[in-house]
């Protein structure tokens, strides 16, 4: 029952990834930005990002941003989940040991009884 | 020989950090290559003790100053012992491996630096600290090895004393490490108290005949302490400040090595050779699951938005402490079980694969802030171009940790999945949405990686000589380590958990006299 991989699993788990990466970008090719074979056209949507584009006055920038947005949709979609968690990563040595004090406490507390 | 070889491991990074003040008067060279020698020595030593331990299946005990470790006309041990079963053997291997290679990776990437004598002195103790905690068999000693390590990365963090940002980790590192390190010292000093021994083998038959309130609070205190060592969530967030602010060398030994050795081994012997007969396994099995499930979740989410390359890979860290927790947290809850042993195997076996997945990484990491002075992921785009082998290389590392099939991480990642959906598929379920969000991590820095060049990138090129060497030897580990996953679990990994389940193998040893 453990521990049991077949190599071959990988391999064909790969190939059907491909298949469907290549379907995928038909698909976006299709229903990208525009209608035309050549051009702005054939560039496919990707979380709002066109790394061609260069915006008057942030020049320094060009290129810089690509792989920014790529998991745009996964954060918008956690953002308070996202917001919860940065709030409490405050950078404070107080709440660093305020965590401590709180895990050494629920530990003890569960030990005591159920250990 | 088989215990003196143990004794080598503790002399042989003593000498070398205590004369590298004196050797470094004869240059710079002369300086790096005794931290060479001696970190290579070490390895040597460290290879050959996992052999011997590896092809015995016993354990190794030494007696710091007698033949015994029993007392004259008594039948219990009152001398300092070092023993190493195969779990402690393959943490040795991991130590000793690692940290030469961070070694050879600092001749390149520290030579900018002023102050290297203190630097290779603070390293190679560092690497000292890690291995006494390895191979020890004393509660105290192991704190005496816990602090020594554990000063070591404070310093070694806030080494480059020109930002403020090494200077602020480095203190809060050192405070809120203080701390945890106080509350292990109490642990010891009730258990000490109540039961008047420290020799852990001792202990464990003394807490079984006796298992007392003490004994808990202890073992209490033993885990909060240890939970912060190893990084896990929520007391994770001086991880995130330290590991980054370190020179790249030093992340990649305190990310790969210090909250192994210092937090999750640790841990893990304390439970299973001094406890494991004495607590309800059960009960302690779930609070390591809770903050193993807390720790891989939020680890691997906080990665996805982070920016700072280097602040990524410590958040990623985290969550893989996260797996590595799971899979002792099931160990401990279905003790006695199959499940419970390939939980405890493929904990073992993450914690090797992930001290070579995130030093390549950092190393990686090292190389890029070489090259364009920035750590910013959005001003990294386009590296591929300029940098290929390094972006191979970090493809390697990335697909590794995220569990990708034929490497590494897959084989041990596979183990923990499948023994905690057997366990509970709710943790399973858990475990799996973490590896989706550390995909998620990874695969914004390897875009960032693949995308159009920027004009910073373009001036980048690949590191040469002693930077690129010690990262192929862990890309190669990790690929050779892919293509014979079940053979090292089963002749390595599952032997070293089944040899840490047997406490009754590890006290006999201890007073048999070996």
């Amino acid at each position: 029952m453990f521990g049991y991989w077949d190599a071959l699993y990988f391999v064909l788990v790969f190939i059907v990834g491909l298949i469907l990466a290549y379907l995928l970008e038909l698909w976006a090719r299709r229903s990208g930005m525009g209608t035309r074979e050549i051009g702005d056209g054939t560039k496919i949507f990707l979380s709002g990002e066109d790394p061609e584009k260069v915006i008057p006055g942030f020049e320094h920038f060009e290129g810089h941003y690509t792989g920014r947005n790529i998991m745009w949709g996964l954060t918008y979609a956690l953002k308070r989940f996202f917001t919860v968690l940065r709030r409490e990563h405050t950078g404070l040595l107080t709440d660093y040991v305020s965590y401590l004090v709180i895990t050494t406490a629920f530990v003890l507390g569960v030990l005591l009884i159920w250990g | 020989m088989n215990g003196e070889m143990l004794s080598y491991l503790i002399i042989v990074p003593l000498f070398g950090a205590f004369s590298m003040p004196i050797v470094s008067l004869a240059g710079r060279r002369a300086r790096g290559a005794w931290a060479l020698l001696i970190s290579g020595t070490t390895l040597a030593v460290g290879s050959a003790l996992f052999y011997s331990v590896w092809k015995s299946g016993g354990v190794f005990l030494y007696t710091l100053g007698a033949k015994s470790p029993l007392g004259q006309g008594v039948n219990f041990p009152i001398r300092i012992v070092w023993e190493v079963d195969l779990f402690g053997a393959i943490m040795v291997l991991m130590v000793t491996l690692v940290s030469f290679l961070a070694v050879l990776y600092s001749l390149s990437y520290m030579k900018h630096d002023t102050g290297l004598d203190k630097y290779y002195t603070l390293i190679i103790i560092l690497e000292l600290g890690m291995l006494g905690i390895a191979i020890t068999g004393d509660l105290f000693n192991f704190y005496v090895f816990l602090e020594i390590m554990s000063i070591a990365s404070y310093a070694l963090v806030a080494f480059r004393n020109d930002t403020w940002e090494g200077i602020e980790a480095g203190i809060k590192y050192m405070f809120v490490g203080s701390i945890a390190s106080s509350l292990i010292l109490l642990g010891i000093a009730l258990l000490y108290g109540e039961y008047g021994t420290l020799t852990m083998g001792y202990l464990a038959v003394k807490l079984t005949q006796n298992p007392t309130v003490v004994g808990k609070v202890a073992l209490a205190l033993f885990i909060a302490g240890l939970l912060f060592k190893s990084g896990a969530s929520p007391v994770h967030m001086w991880l995130t400040d330290a590991h980054p602010a370190a020179p790249s060398s030093i992340s990649a030994m305190l990310s790969g090595l210090v909250i192994k050795i210092g937090g999750i081994y640790a841990l893990t012997r304390i439970l299973f050779s001094i406890y494991e007969n004495s607590v309800n396994m059960k009960a302690v099995g779930w609070i390591i699951i809770i903050f193993a499930c807390i720790t891989l979740i939020v680890g691997n989410t906080m990665a996805v938005i982070q920016t700072d390359m280097k602040r990524l890979l410590a958040y990623s860290s985290v969550g893989q402490i996260g797996y590595i927790l799971l899979g002792l947290g099931i160990g401990l809850a279905a003790y006695g079980s199959q499940t419970g042993e390939i939980a405890l195997a493929g904990a073992i076996y993450h914690t090797f694969n992930h001290a070579l997945m995130k030093a390549l990484l950092f190393l990686i990491a090292g190389a890029v802030i070489h090259q364009l002075g920035t750590r910013n992921l959005n001003e990294l785009s386009g590296l591929a171009k300029t940098m290929p082998k390094t972006t191979f290389t970090f493809l390697i590392g990335a697909a590794a940790i995220i569990g990708m099939p034929p490497l590494n991480g897959f084989a041990s990642k596979w183990l923990i999945y499948e023994s905690s959906a057997v366990f509970n598929p709710l943790l399973g379920a858990i475990a799996i949405i973490g590896t989706a969000f550390c995909t998620a991590a990874y695969i914004r820095v390897l875009y960032t990686f693949f995308g159009r060049p920027s004009e910073r990138a373009m001036e980048a090129k690949d590191p040469e000589g002693t930077m690129l060497w010690p990262i192929i030897i862990l890309t190669v580990a990790i690929i050779v380590m892919g293509l014979f996953p079940w053979q090292i679990s089963d002749k390595v990994m599952i032997p070293a958990a089944k040899a840490l389940e047997n406490q009754m193998a590890y006290v006999s040893a201890l007073l048999g006299g070996a």
